[in-house]
Order: C-alpha cells, then structure tokens, then sequence
C-alpha cells in the first residue's frame, strides 16, 4: 500500500511531499536514507518504516533524542500507522497519511479573483499610485498656509507615498515568512486602490457636513463608510497573502478594523479633559462649488438655538444634584 | 529769577498744605477704617486682603465685593475678618453685596455706637481734590491725595475716573472729600495714577435697600442683580442705533454706544501675502467679576474679511475653516461655573437674501444662576470663491430672550455691499 510522507513545519505548514511504494522507508539524516533530514537533531539513522502485508508499522531506530508521536511521551516502537499522524524526529516533524485521507472540499475561485488580477496590473497600479500620489500632493498643499512651489511638493508628496506601501510589503513579508506566497504587486494594487477609495470617502464626507445641519440625524452613517473600506482592504489583503478559511478572515479584519480604530477611540478619549471650556461643532467650511443644500431663514436659524437653552440648563441642573 | 523763586514757595506752601490736610482727614478717620481679610479655614492663613470702612454707627463696614468674593462663592471655605487701627481682630458677617457694581457690606458686633463715615450727598465737581484711604500691600494704612476727574465715558456702569495711585490692597477703602464724606470707593488701577471707583450713589443705593429688606441669599441676590444688568445692557444695546460699516466688500454693524469701542487692522502693507484680511472688533469695555477666572457680562463681536485671487477656491476656504477651530470663550469659567457648550449649525441665507452664510450658535448654563448664559455664534459667508467673511460674537452671562434678540439682529445685519 502507499503511503504519503510530509515533511511539516512546526507550524503544520508543508515544507515537502513524498510519495512510496515500496514497503520499507528509512528517514534519517544519512544520505542513503529514503528521506533525507537536514536537522542536526535527527541521527543518521533515524527512523524506519515498514509495511508488513496489512499495516505500516513505524520504529525509532535507538535515535538520540527519539521519535514520538505528536502529544506523547513515549518512544514509538512498533506503532501501527493511522493516516494522519504526526512524528516528531529532533526538532522536526512529519506526518503520514495513506492515499484514502480525505481532503477539504474544493474552494471555488471567487468573482474577486479577477478584481485582485485586475488590480495588479501594471496599468492600473501605476495608475492607482499616481492619483494617491497627486491626491497626497493636493493635500498638502491645501494644509500649508504659505505658496508652496512643484518641488518643494514633491518630496512629502514621495514620502508620503512611499510610507503607504510599507503597508503592503508588510503584509507580503509576513505572507512570504509563513511560506504562503508573498504576491507583493498585488498586494500594492489592492492597497493603493482602497486608499484612493478612503481618500474619496473623506471628501465625501467634508461634503455631507459642509451641506447639513445639526438637525440631519443620520449623519453617524457617514462614519461607518470608512470602517466598512477598511475592512474590505483587511479582508481582501488577508485573501490574497494568506490560506485561511472564510470565517477566519472575516474575524482577522474584523479584529484588525476594532484594533485600529477602537484603539484611536481609546486614545481620543484619554486625552479628552474632565471639562472642555471650548465649543465643539463642526467646523467644515468648502468652496461654493461643494454647496449644494438651500439654506434655512434666520427665524429658523434663532428657534433651532433655542432648544440649547433647555439642553445646557438641564445639564447645569443634573449637575447640581 | 525772583519770581521763579515765589512761583516754587507757592507750589511748595500748597503742597504741605494737602499733606497736613491729609493727615489730619486720616487721623479723624482712622477709627473706622479697617482692613478686610478672608482667612481660609483649612489653613488659617488669610487668602486675600482688602481695605474696608464703618458706614453705620451699629458696624456695617462697606468694601469691595470681589474683596470678600472667596466668602460669597463658598461661605463654608472661608471666614471674613477684621483688623482695625488698633490691631484688633473680630470676624464679621456679610450682609449684602451689589456685584455689578462690586460693592459689599459685612457687619462686626459692636458693643457701643462707634464713629463712622458719612456717604456724601452730591458728586464731587471736576478737579476737586479727594482723599483715597486704604492699606496697600498690607503696608498699614495710607492715604493718598489725587483729583476727581469726571464719571469714566466708556464704562457702562458708572465709574468715577481718579487720578491718583491706587494700589492692590486698597480696593474697598473710601475716598472722601475734605469734609471727609464718602464720594467713591477704590475699585480698579490701570497703573501710572489712574483710578477708579465706584460712585458714592451705588454705596447709599445698596445701604437703604439693605436697611429697608436685608437679602435672604446672597447667591440669590447675585443672581437677580446678574439679569437685571444684563436686561438693561441688552436693552440698551438693542434699542441703541446699530451702523452698518464697510469691512471690504462686506457690510458690517457696529453698535453706536460709548461703552462699545472698535478696533481695526489689516494686512493691506503686505503685497506679497497670499490673502488679504481685514478684521474689526468691538467689544465691552468691562465686564462683572464673579471669582477667580470667571468674569460675567462681556460682550465681544469681531468680523474678518479675507480675499484671495492667488489661491484656489478649495484652498482659500481650507485655510478660513482653521479660522473656526481657534474659536474660544470670552471668559475663563471652569467647571464649578458653567456646563459644556451645547452647538447648532446650519447653513442660513439672510431675509434681503444677499448672503449664504455657515453659521453655529453656542450656549452653555451657569450653574450657580440659572437663567443665565454665555453665549457664542460664529458664521462664514460661503457663496463666494474668492472672499469670504467671518462674522462672530460672544456674550457673558446674558438671558435666553435677550440672547437670542441679539443673534437675530445681528445675522439680519452682516450682508454684502
């Protein structure tokens, strides 16, 4: 009978495959074994696998520092092999399975497999990189009071850029060091078009505060815009760089998504005084351009402010008591 | 050079005169002068010190109301005690207080009737020379010589002008003429021998109403005085004529009243700035003290031009938006004061329809108050891509009607030309 043996990391994650036929397999760190073991923990000759006519039988072969079979203790001697376990030798580990072993369902390639291919093409990547770059550009300009020339634009304008692909990289280093694909092209592709996406939705948000009042209540939808990109950008960055199952990957963006912004929460409230003497409101203010709401008459205006009145007496005299 | 000579005799005669005059009014008054002192319980060391006189032969003693002010926010904190010319000390009791006009009247337990001042019945004319009394720096009692110079133009409550070196420590000591009757009460120095006091006819004002009905509660009596000056200055205000100004292509109210000053200044000497701004302020010349950081009854208002047409529209209306962020209170309340500001915005056209404005109207409630509030608005123009124009104003302590007669007058007035 076959038999499929696995090199795995410690992790579980598969470092090499191999498959026999024959019914006696030698692994050890010799050269005439049948698997050849690099760890200096593994003696040269390790450990044997035979099969006797109805089942793999696996013995240590008086190593040094043994063989055991995953969470136990005793040397394995003898041990009729069950598709699936896993032996530590040294410092290493294998797992056995025979060709019955089921596997996982297959997973269908999703509709974002071709968004993700499409974002990773050269055009659209270089495209998607110089609107953040050119958006950055006009931001900083917009924040500094003085005349800013091209030049004196151009190196933030780099620095900025050049400080958001480490988020990508990031994700692909960390992708490459647990032996998935790193896919760092991709990766900026899909970066760098949600940070575009996050751009937009912060201007579309100075829109909507520009054209309403206090008296718009939904105005805490607008926030939630920002919270839903980010978590598609987690998301999709944890489909591409790593395996893992869907419910998984939504809880890794989802824990990413509080993390980041739970944590600047936490931050902004820390530093919020016990008594704020300053008026907070909001402050937007666009060209006309952006103005596209009719605006109220002062009447409106005075009975509007009004209702203040009782607000702030209601928290004097709650206060009070 | 003989005449020279008798010019500087004379001067010389004259001066030693006031100086014997001066001493002599000192002498006789030394008996009921005292100095006031407000001894923290907690500690036992006195935490402000002030200047005070009798005023009644059963010892009601007048001074200033931001001298005992510690006592009338947190009576269980403090004591008020005196010392007289004879190093005796007693506490005392406070009776009534007129904070808009920041007087005070303590008591001391007298055993037999004692000497007091008499409170003048007319004002003293121009130029007349008056004795100011009172215990500088606690350097014992002094009294300085000095000149009535008329009734302050710009205040809005009365305040005698004198010229004359008031000092810290001095404030609720009397000020007498040579008949050594009460004509002011030292209140406030803006240094290099200017004075000013407070009018004799507040202190009698507040002596009668407190023979005819003591106050039951001082905090209630601080209350009601608090709305009624409001009440008068709004009125006044509103009723007052309101000119309209030109602030670049805005037009702008100014209130014509003599307590309400302007000022100017513009970056027009700049060629090569990016925008041009012009901004004007009118403010209240004055304002109540209540204690500590907490002043009341201000009014402020300040408008901002600024045009551009070397910057783009976006960036001209990004470096305007900061503008709203440095928007702070007029006055320093704390906590134990006033609550949060509540805000309102909106986006508001005037009736004449000439101006599309961004507008927010702040209020927050004194705690200790009620009734009354410090208000806030502050408005951009946003219809235009090249100029805009802030229009603002706060006001302390000021009552929901009034306020809000004040917000409507005054977006219907900011208009464009």
């Amino acid at each position: 009978m076959e038999i499929i043996i696995e090199e795995i990391s410690q992790g579980h994650k598969l470092l090499g495959r191999h498959k026999f036929s024959n019914t006696e397999i030698t692994i050890g760190r010799g050269y005439h074994n049948d698997i050849i073991v690099s760890d200096p923990h593994v003696c040269s000759e390790h450990l044997q696998l035979r099969f006797n006519g109805e089942h793999w039988l696996i013995s240590d072969l008086d190593s040094v520092n043994g063989s055991y079979l995953e969470d136990s203790k005793a040397n394995v001697v003898e041990h009729q092999v069950r598709s699936g376990d896993i032996i530590t030798i040294g410092k290493s580990q294998i797992r056995l399975v025979f060709p019955t072993h089921p596997v996982a369902a297959s997973i269908a390639i999703s509709p974002f497999e071709s968004l993700i291919n499409l974002a990773r093409h050269p055009f659209i990547l270089a495209l998607s990189i110089c609107l953040f770059a050119v958006i950055a550009g006009w931001i900083i300009n917009l924040n500094n009071v003085k005349e800013v020339t091209l030049t004196q634009m151009l190196v933030p304008t780099i620095g900025l850029t050049l400080g958001f692909v480490l988020w990508p990289a990031g994700i692909a280093l960390v992708s490459h060091l647990t032996k998935h694909e790193a896919r760092f092209w991709t990766q900026v592709g899909i970066s760098f078009i949600f940070f575009n996406l996050m751009w937009l939705s912060d201007i579309f948000e100075n829109i909507v505060h520009f054209n309403t009042s206090s008296n718009f209540s939904l105005i805490w939808l607008i926030a939630i815009i920002p919270l839903a990109l980010a978590f598609c950008l987690f998301w999709l960055n944890c489909y591409v760089g790593f395996h893992m199952s869907l419910m998984r990957r939504n809880l890794v963006s989802l824990a990413l998504v509080v993390l980041l912004f739970g944590g600047s929460f936490v931050i902004q409230m820390s530093k919020q005084p016990d008594f704020n003497p300053r008026p907070q409101f909001n402050t937007t203010i666009m060209s006309p351009v952006f103005l596209f709401a009719s605006s109220s008459n002062i009447e409106r205006f005075v009975s509007d402010s009004s209702k203040l009145f009782q607000q702030a007496t209601q928290v004097a005299q709650e206060s009070k008591e | 050079m003989k005449a020279i000579f008798a010019l500087l005799l004379i001067g010389f005669s004259t001066l030693s005169f006031a100086v014997e005059q001066a001493e002599e009014i000192f002498k006789q008054l030394a008996p009921s002068l005292y100095q006031i002192r407000l001894i923290d319980k907690a500690s036992g060391e006195k935490s402000s010190i002030g200047s005070g006189f009798q005023i009644s032969s059963d010892g009601l003693i007048a001074t200033n109301y931001h001298v005992i002010s510690g006592f009338a926010r947190h009576p269980h904190k403090y004591t008020i005690e005196y010392l007289d010319h004879n190093g005796n000390k007693a506490p005392l009791s406070l009776k009534s207080v007129d904070v808009i006009n920041d007087l005070a009247i303590v008591q001391r337990d007298v055993t037999k009737p004692m000497p007091f001042f008499h409170i003048a019945q007319h004002a003293p004319t121009k130029g007349e020379e008056l004795y100011s009394l009172g215990n500088p720096h606690d350097l014992g009692m002094i009294v300085v010589p000095g000149t009535y110079n008329g009734l302050k133009n710009e205040s809005f409550n009365d305040r005698i002008h004198f010229t004359g070196s008031v000092n810290s420590g001095m404030s609720g000591g009397p000020v007498v003429n040579k008949n050594t009757e009460v004509v002011g009460i030292n209140v406030a120095t803006s240094g290099n021998q200017i004075g000013f006091l407070v009018p004799h006819d507040k202190l009698l004002a507040l002596y009668q109403a407190y023979q005819h009905q003591a106050p039951e509660n001082i905090e209630q009596q601080m209350a009601t005085q608090l709305m009624q000056n409001q009440q008068k200055l709004m009125s006044t205000i509103l009723s007052s004529d309101w000119q309209l100004k030109q602030l670049g292509r805005g037009v702008i109210p100014t209130i014509d009243v003599p307590f309400i000053r302007c000022w100017g200044e513009s970056n027009s000497d700049k060629t090569d700035a990016q925008i041009m701004a012009a901004v004007a302020n009118c403010d209240l010349d004055e304002n109540t003290y209540i204690s500590g950081d907490f002043f009341t009854g201000s009014l402020e208002m300040e408008y901002r031009y600024m045009e551009s047409d070397k910057i783009g529209s976006t960036k001209f209306y990004h470096i305007f938006e900061r503008q709203l962020n440095q928007v702070a209170p007029g006055n320093k309340a704390g906590k134990d004061d006033v609550t949060e500001y509540q805000c309102h915005h909106d986006l508001v056209m005037p009736s004449n329809g000439n101006m599309k404005n961004k507008a927010v109207f702040c209020t927050r409630a004194y705690k200790s108050f009620p009734e009354l509030y410090d208000v806030l608005y502050i408005a951009i123009s946003v219809d235009h891509e090249q100029y805009a124009l802030l229009s603002h104003f706060t006001i302390s302590g000021v009552a929901q009607d009034t306020s809000l007669a004040f917000l409507a007058k005054f977006m219907e007035s900011v208009s464009w030309k």
